[in-house]
C-alpha cells in the first residue's frame, strides 16, 4: 500500500518520541512488517535525533520536518532542519562518513570497524557517530543528505523493500 | 625516540603506595621511566598499575613491570604492560586511547555473522578459494624459473604465459562468475551483503594480490570510483608484483562494467565535439562545459586534439576530491605543452551535496552549453539526485544539453563488483532515472545506452525559447 506522511515539530528532545511512534504506525497502516516497521523507526529517530543536534539553535522558525514515503517498492525517510554556518563542518564530516558507510557491500562491516573507533576512543568522549552506522546496519536504509541555498539540511534514509 | 618526546606526568603504583615517575615514550608501546624522590626498583619489579596525566585526565593503564636497561640520563630502564596493551604514541599524540586488543572485541560478532551464510555458498566459495590457490602457487613457481633472465627476458616470457595459460586462467574466472551469479541472483539485499561479506573474508589474501582490487576493496580516498581506480579501468591493462596479480587485475578491468567506462568516456568526447561543431562551427565563441565529479577528466584530453581545439572551449570541472582536480589539471597541461596552447578551464574543489547551497548558482558560474556527470549518479539516493538534477538544469543555456550517467539494473558485471570489489551502486531503470527530473517541462528528454547496455544515459536538451 502507497502513501506519504509529513510532519513537522519544534527540535526538542521530548518530541522524538512522539515521532517515532507516530512513523510505526503509519508504517503499519501501510501494511509493512513488523521488523521493518521497528527498523524504520529506528532510523527516524535517528535521524530526528541528529537533526536537533546540529540544527540551528535558538530560532523559532527552525522547525523540523519528517517525510515518510512508501512507493515503488521503496521506503524513503527524509528529515529536514535549518543549519547556520556553525554546522559545516559537522557537513563535511557527515559527507565522508556516509561515503564511508556506503563503501561497504555489507553495512556490517562499517557497524565492526565503528565498533572498533568507539573502542579507541578519545580521552574527552564526544560523539560514538554510532547512529548512522545503525541507520545503515540495523536500518538496513541507504544514507544520502544534500544542503539547499535555505540552507535547510535533507538527510534522507531510503529503504528497498523488495 | 625518548630524547625527543616529551616527558609524561605519572605515577606508579605497588600496593597502596605511589611512586612519582618521569617517563618518556620510547616506542609505541613502552616507556622510559626515571624514579623520582630517590627511589629505585630492581630488574622484573611489577606495579599494579600506571597512572598517567594527559590534557587534564588521568588514565590507568594497568598491571606493568620494570625491565632495566644501561642507566642513561637517569633512566632506570622500560616499562612493559602485562595485560591491556596500549598504543602510547597515539594516546600521548592524538589524546587516544587504544588498546592493541581492541580489536577482538568485535570476534564474537564477526564469527556469528557466519551462520547467514548458505552452506551452498560456503561451498561454492571454499572450492573457489581452493583452486584460485592452486592457479596461484602454479603461476608463482614459472614466475620463480625465469626470476634470473633478464628483465625484456622476463617481460616476453610472461606475456607469452598471459597469453596461454593466463587465457585459460581467465576462462576459469569467468566460469566461476557465472556459477557466483547463477546462486546468487534470487538473494535480497541481506543475503547478498552477509553472503558478500563472508566471500571477501575467505578471499581476502587473493583479492589483496591485484592492484586494483585492492584498491576497491581498500578504498584509500574513503570512496569507491576513485580517479586512480578510472585511471586503471582506462588503462585495462596488466598491473602487478606477478603473473597471478597481473591477470587478477586484469580480469575485473576486462569486465563490461569496466569497458562500459571505457565507452561512456567515447560517447562524451562525441557529443561533445557535435555540439561544438553545431554551436560553435567557427570557434569564436567557445562552448561552456560543465563536468560534476570529473575525476580524472580524461574526456578532456579527448576532445582538445588539434591546435585550434583550445579556443573552442571553456571548461569547469567539479570534483570533492582535490587529488583527482590535481590528475586532471596534469592531463590538461600535457595537452597544452602538446599543442602548444592554452585550454580554458576552471577547476571547482566541491561535492554536489553541499554544492546545493550555493544561491544563484548560474550568477556564480555562468551558463553552459554542455554539462555532463557521467559516474555520480551512480552513488546518489533519489532525493539527492533529484535535487542535483534540479540544479544542473538551472544552469543550461537555452538550447544547452544535459548528459547525466547511470549503470543500467541489468549491469552484468553487478555480483562480480559487490562481491569480489565491494562496490555497490545505486542502479537506476529507464524510468527511474527520467522520474528524477521530476517532470521539467520544456525540454527533450531521451535515455539512451552504451554498447554493452550497462551505461545508461539520460540526456536533455532544453529547448532554444526556454
Amino acid at each position: 500500500m502507497e502513501g506519504s506522511m509529513k510532519l513537522e515539530i519544534k527540535p526538542l528532545w521530548d518530541e522524538v518520541e512522539r515521532v517515532r511512534e507516530e512513523s510505526a504506525s503509519f508504517l503499519t497502516s501501510k501494511g509493512l512488517e513488523k521488523d521493518a516497521v521497528f527498523s524504520l523507526s529506528m532510523v527516524v529517530g535517528e535521524l530526528v535525533e541528529n537533526s536537533i543536534k546540529y540544527g540551528k539553535q535558538g530560532d523559532e522558525k527552525a522547525l523540523v520536518g519528517i517525510s515518510l514515503d512508501v512507493s515503488g517498492g521503496l521506503v524513503t525517510v527524509e528529515v529536514t532542519n535549518l543549519v547556520d554556518d556553525t554546522a559545516y563542518a559537522h557537513l563535511a564530516r557527515l559527507d565522508r562518513t556516509i561515503q564511508w558507510i556506503r563503501g561497504f557491500q555489507d553495512p556490517f562491516e562499517a557497524y565492526v570497524e565503528r565498533m572498533k573507533e568507539v573502542a579507541r576512543r578519545q580521552m574527552e568522549d564526544k560523539e560514538s557517530g554510532l547512529g548512522l552506522v545503525r541507520i545503515a546496519y540495523e536500518g538496513r536504509a541507504i544514507l544520502d543528505f544534500f544542503l539547499d541555498e535555505s540552507e535547510i539540511l535533507n538527510v534522507s534514509a531510503v529503504l528497498n523493500l523488495e | 625516540m625518548y630524547e625527543q618526546s616529551p616527558p609524561i606526568d605519572a605515577q606508579l603504583v605497588a600496593g597502596d603506595q605511589l611512586i612519582p615517575v618521569d617517563t618518556r615514550l620510547t616506542s609505541r608501546y613502552s616507556l622510559m621511566v626515571r624514579f623520582l624522590n630517590g627511589n629505585g626498583f630492581k630488574d622484573g619489579a611489577e606495579f599494579t598499575d600506571l597512572l598517567i596525566r594527559n590534557q587534564g585526565k588521568e588514565i590507568g593503564l594497568g598491571p606493568c613491570r620494570l625491565i632495566c636497561e644501561p642507566n642513561i640520563d637517569g633512566y632506570a630502564g622500560r616499562i612493559v604492560f602485562l595485560k591491556e596493551v596500549y598504543d602510547l604514541k597515539r594516546l600521548v599524540e592524538e589524546n587516544k586511547v587504544v588498546r592493541l586488543q581492541s580489536s577482538f572485541l568485535n570476534v564474537p560478532l564477526v564469527l556469528a555473522h557466519k551462520k547467514r551464510v548458505k552452506r551452498e555458498f560456503k561451498n561454492y566459495t571454499s572450492d573457489l578459494t581452493y583452486d584460485l590457490n592452486v592457479y596461484k602457487s602454479l603461476f608463482d613457481k614459472l614466475d620463480e624459473e625465469y626470476a634470473e633472465e633478464a628483465q625484456s627476458i622476463r617481460d616476453s616470457i610472461q606475456m607469452a604465459i598471459i597469453n596461454t595459460e593466463g587465457v585459460r586462467f581467465h576462462r576459469f574466472l569467468d566460469d566461476r562468475l557465472a556459477e557466483l551469479e547463477r546462486m546468487v541472483k534470487g538473494f535480497n539485499r541481506a543475503e547478498h551483503e552477509s553472503h558478500g561479506f563472508y566471500f571477501r573474508r575467505q578471499l581476502w589474501e587473493i583479492i589483496l594480490t591485484a592492484p586494483f582490487m585492492r584498491r576497491t576493496n581498500l578504498k584509500p580516498r574513503g570512496y569507491a570510483g576513485d580517479s586512480e581506480m578510472m585511471s586503471m579501468i582506462y588503462e585495462n591493462g596488466y598491473r602487478g608484483k606477478s603473473t597471478f596479480a597481473k591477470l587478477m587485475h586484469k580480469h575485473p578491468v576486462g569486465h563490461p562494467g569496466a569497458q562500459a567506462v571505457r565507452n561512456r568516456r567515447k560517447v562524451i568526447r562525441e557529443m561533445i565535439r557535435g555540439v561544438g561543431d553545431q554551436r560553435n562551427p567557427s570557434g569564436a565563441d567557445p562552448l561552456k562545459i560543465l563536468s560534476v565529479a570529473c575525476g580524472p577528466a580524461c574526456e578532456v584530453q579527448d576532445i582538445v586534439q588539434t591546435a585550434q581545439d583550445p579556443g573552442k572551449y571553456d571548461f569547469t570541472l567539479l570534483d570533492q576530491d582535490r587529488n583527482a582536480l590535481q590528475e586532471a589539471a596534469n592531463g590538461i597541461d600535457r595537452v597544452q605543452r602538446r599543442l602548444d596552447g592554452q585550454v580554458k578551464v576552471k577547476y571547482l574543489n566541491e561535492s554536489v551535496r553541499t554544492m546545493l547551497k550555493t544561491p544563484n548558482l548560474p550568477g556564480k558560474w555562468g551558463r553552459f552549453d554542455f554539462v555532463y556527470s557521467m559516474g555520480l549518479f551512480d552513488y546518489l539516493t533519489p532525493p539527492v539526485a533529484a535535487g542535483v538534477l534540479g540544479k544542473l538544469l538551472k544552469l543550461l543555456r537555452p538550447g544547452g544539453e544535459l548528459v547525466i550517467g547511470n549503470f543500467h539494473v541489468s549491469n552484468v558485471s553487478r555480483y562480480y563488483m559487490e562481491y569480489w570489489l565491494d562496490w555497490v551502486l545505486y542502479y537506476r531503470t529507464e524510468s527511474d532515472l527520467k522520474e528524477l527530473l521530476r517532470g521539467a517541462p520544456g525540454d527533450d528528454v531521451s535515455v539512451f545506452f552504451d554498447e554493452t547496455g550497462v551505461q545508461m544515459f539520460l540526456h536533455v536538451k532544453r529547448h532554444e525559447s526556454h
